[in-house]
């Protein structure tokens, strides 16, 4: 049962209640596949491999040529074209644990569950790399150095990141108030 | 004078905390400032070792490192136009107004005022050095300088000399710059309670880095002299560098163990502690566009002995420094001028002098009035931008409009390929003010546009 849902650009996020416990709280991320990529890549690869063709039968260049070009396409394949994720889920299970899963278009799910004790604190994070700069919702592991990404392959917006993190935050029972440490008054 | 429209400040130098020196503590301070006006300001800086991301200091500063790794003397490599994609994101997701850049050896400072010029931001430089014109680096440098300030919107300059100085080097209109001296934070910089006491002996602090531009070969000619002609006279030296080596071989060669003291490299939180053993301070600087070590050492009560280059004749009044000719003859004579007006000189008397001259607050009442004409200054496109780098050179106006150009392409290709509306805009955190001011005052949540969350992250 889909109790809310938003949508923006290419994701959409669902919160619904599959199980019959209403405990538990499942978020889901879902990634609208986009063919344009697909199309743009694999045509540049055609062409490329084409001209090498080309090349290599009216233009007299070795067939190593071909061989090159086949070895550069699928290089080019591999970095642009990453394993394709369907949406990614996070199943909360209070006093129980968290279950991050990642599903697969091809069907495969890679399932992570962190143990509630273990969580620290869930917080929002922003990024930033030498390109650009994003938010991510991640977990503080007691004892651990690293943090723990909620949706490790897929960056949604932060609006829909706010929604999964304030119930990660009330299922590690930290209270909103005690968090706002950024009030003033007038 | 003031505007009190509320602007959203993106500040830029790849000289920042936890590096520490004269820009840091201008763009610190002044963004302290600004803030405290009601404005947004946002520091951008680079990457320092594992110091990386978004960091938030006093007040609600928040501070971009991005990891580009520096490659020489703290700058970032230049790339012309690899920086955009990162400025462009910051400055959509902040919801940036205007884009102030410091320091002409600040790489990313140019990129960052490069990329903004070609977006339609509107630019405001801060010169902090002066430079030369003959050597080749500066010849270079001041190339790339003419690039940026081309099309800048408005120019600051810490000192008129320092003014002069860059519309000679940028061929940029004198109109444009304004002068805004740096201060000093009085509260920091206090005299001692018990000053120290003049009958015994006479204490002459140095704090600097011991390089060739600071003077260091002076101190080694003047230290001995002096030493020779007041038997009373001591010197506390604090600071390293390549010429600490020199210094200490003079305090061998003439046995001065026990009359000059070498510190080494002096934390910043202990200059004060430094400064107030003293009784004059003694700066041998021999380029400085402003100076704010003499506005330090004269906050916490000693008289000041500098050379008379650059724009130090402008920081402090006569009856507070002496100064002298850049060499060891003249700046002997004015040591031993200011040992004779040392007991005129109340410790007290003058802090609370430099209490009045010298304000942080009054700096950024004064760049928010800069602020304001850079706003108003028309907006420019590409076709106005090409024409005045055209202008710089034969063949460097070529080259900076082909490296425009090249910035509008990749700007409108990143339009197209990640729209604006896909860069998220990040609400302003506020954070809490002083207990003082919290008493008495009704609790106020502050939302963002968007209702959906507030202001509580973490």
């Amino acid at each position: 049962m889909v109790k809310f849902s938003i949508s923006k650009g290419r994701y959409t996020y669902t919160h619904d209640q599959k199980y019959p416990c209403e405990n538990v709280d499942i978020h889901h991320i879902i990634l609208k596949s986009c063919r344009a990529n697909y199309v743009f890549v694999y045509t540049l690869a055609v062409l490329l491999l084409a001209s090498a063709l080309y090349l290599c039968i009216l233009g007299g260049k070795s067939i190593s040529i071909v061989y090159y070009s086949m070895l550069f396409d699928i290089f080019l394949v591999k970095l642009l074209l990453p394993k394709p994720v369907k949406k990614e889920s996070v199943v909360i299970m209070p006093a129980f644990g968290v279950q991050l899963e990642t599903h697969y278009m091809s069907g495969k799910i890679i399932r992570c569950f962190v143990p509630i004790d273990k969580i620290l604190k869930p917080v929002l994070v922003e990024c930033v790399t030498p390109v650009t700069c994003y938010w991510t919702l991640s977990l503080m592991i007691r004892g651990e150095s690293e943090m723990v990404l909620v949706f490790k392959n897929l960056r949604p917006p932060v609006k829909m990141l706010v929604h999964v993190w304030k119930a990660l935050c009330a299922a590690t029972d930290i209270k909103e108030e005690a968090l706002n440490t950024c009030t003033t008054y007038n | 004078m003031g505007d009190h429209e509320k602007h959203r400040i993106m500040m830029v130098s790849d000289f920042f905390y936890p590096n520490v020196g004269g820009v840091e503590n201008h763009v610190y301070y002044l963004s302290q400032c600004l803030l405290k006006l009601g404005h947004k300001v946002v520091v951008v800086t680079h990457a320092y070792g594992n110091r990386s991301g978004v960091r938030y200091m006093t007040g609600g500063l928040k501070v971009y490192y991005i990891p580009w790794r520096p490659f020489f003397n703290q700058s970032t490599f230049p790339t012309l136009i690899g920086m955009l994609p990162i400025i462009r994101t910051i400055l959509i997701r902040e919801r940036i107004t205007l884009v102030h850049g410091h320091q002409t050896f600040s790489t990313l400072s140019h990129h960052a005022l490069l990329n903004s010029r070609i977006m339609g931001y509107k630019v405001v430089f801060t010169d902090h050095s002066l430079n030369g014109f003959g050597d080749v680096g500066s010849i270079h440098m001041n190339k790339v300088l003419q690039f940026t300030l081309a099309d800048v919107s408005q120019a600051i300059c810490v000192s008129h000399t320092s003014k002069e100085n860059t519309v000679l080097r940028s061929g940029l209109s004198a109109e444009k710059v304004f002068v805004i001296p740096n201060a000093v934070d009085t509260e920091m910089f206090k005299p001692a309670f018990e000053p120290p006491s003049r009958s015994s002996e006479i204490v002459i602090v140095v704090i600097s880095r011991l390089v060739y531009r600071k003077g260091a070969d002076l101190l080694v000619e003047v230290i001995p002299e002096l030493c020779r002609l007041c038997p009373n006279v001591r010197f506390v030296i604090g600071g390293d560098g390549p010429k600490r080596v020199l210094l200490e071989e003079m305090r061998e060669h003439n046995s001065l163990q026990d009359r000059v003291e070498m510190l080494g490299a002096v934390p910043h939180a202990q200059v004060r502690s430094v400064l107030i053993s003293g009784h004059i301070f003694l700066n041998s600087s021999l380029t400085e566009a402003f100076c704010i070590a003499i506005l330090e050492a004269a906050s916490c009560g000693l008289l000041t002995v500098s050379t008379r280059v650059g724009g130090v004749p402008e920081v402090l009044p006569d009856d507070m420094i002496v100064l002298a000719e850049p060499n060891p003859a003249d700046m002997v004579r004015a040591i031993q001028k200011a040992i004779t007006m040392l007991p005129k000189i109340d410790p007290q008397v003058m802090h609370n002098r430099m209490k009045e001259l010298y304000n942080w607050h009054d700096v950024a009442r004064r760049t928010e009035i800069v602020y304001a004409r850079a706003l108003k200054c028309p907006h420019q496109d590409l076709l106005e931008h090409l024409s005045r780098h055209l202008s710089c050179g034969a063949w460097a106006g070529k080259l900076f409009c082909f490296v425009m150009i090249m910035s509008f392409l990749l700007w409108h290709l990143l339009e197209l390929w990640q729209p604006a509306d896909d860069i998220e805009e990040v609400p302003d955190l506020i954070f809490q003010t002083s207990m003082m001011e919290r008493r008495g005052l009704k609790k106020e949540k502050k939302m963002t546009d968007d209702g959906e969350f507030g202001t509580s992250f973490f």
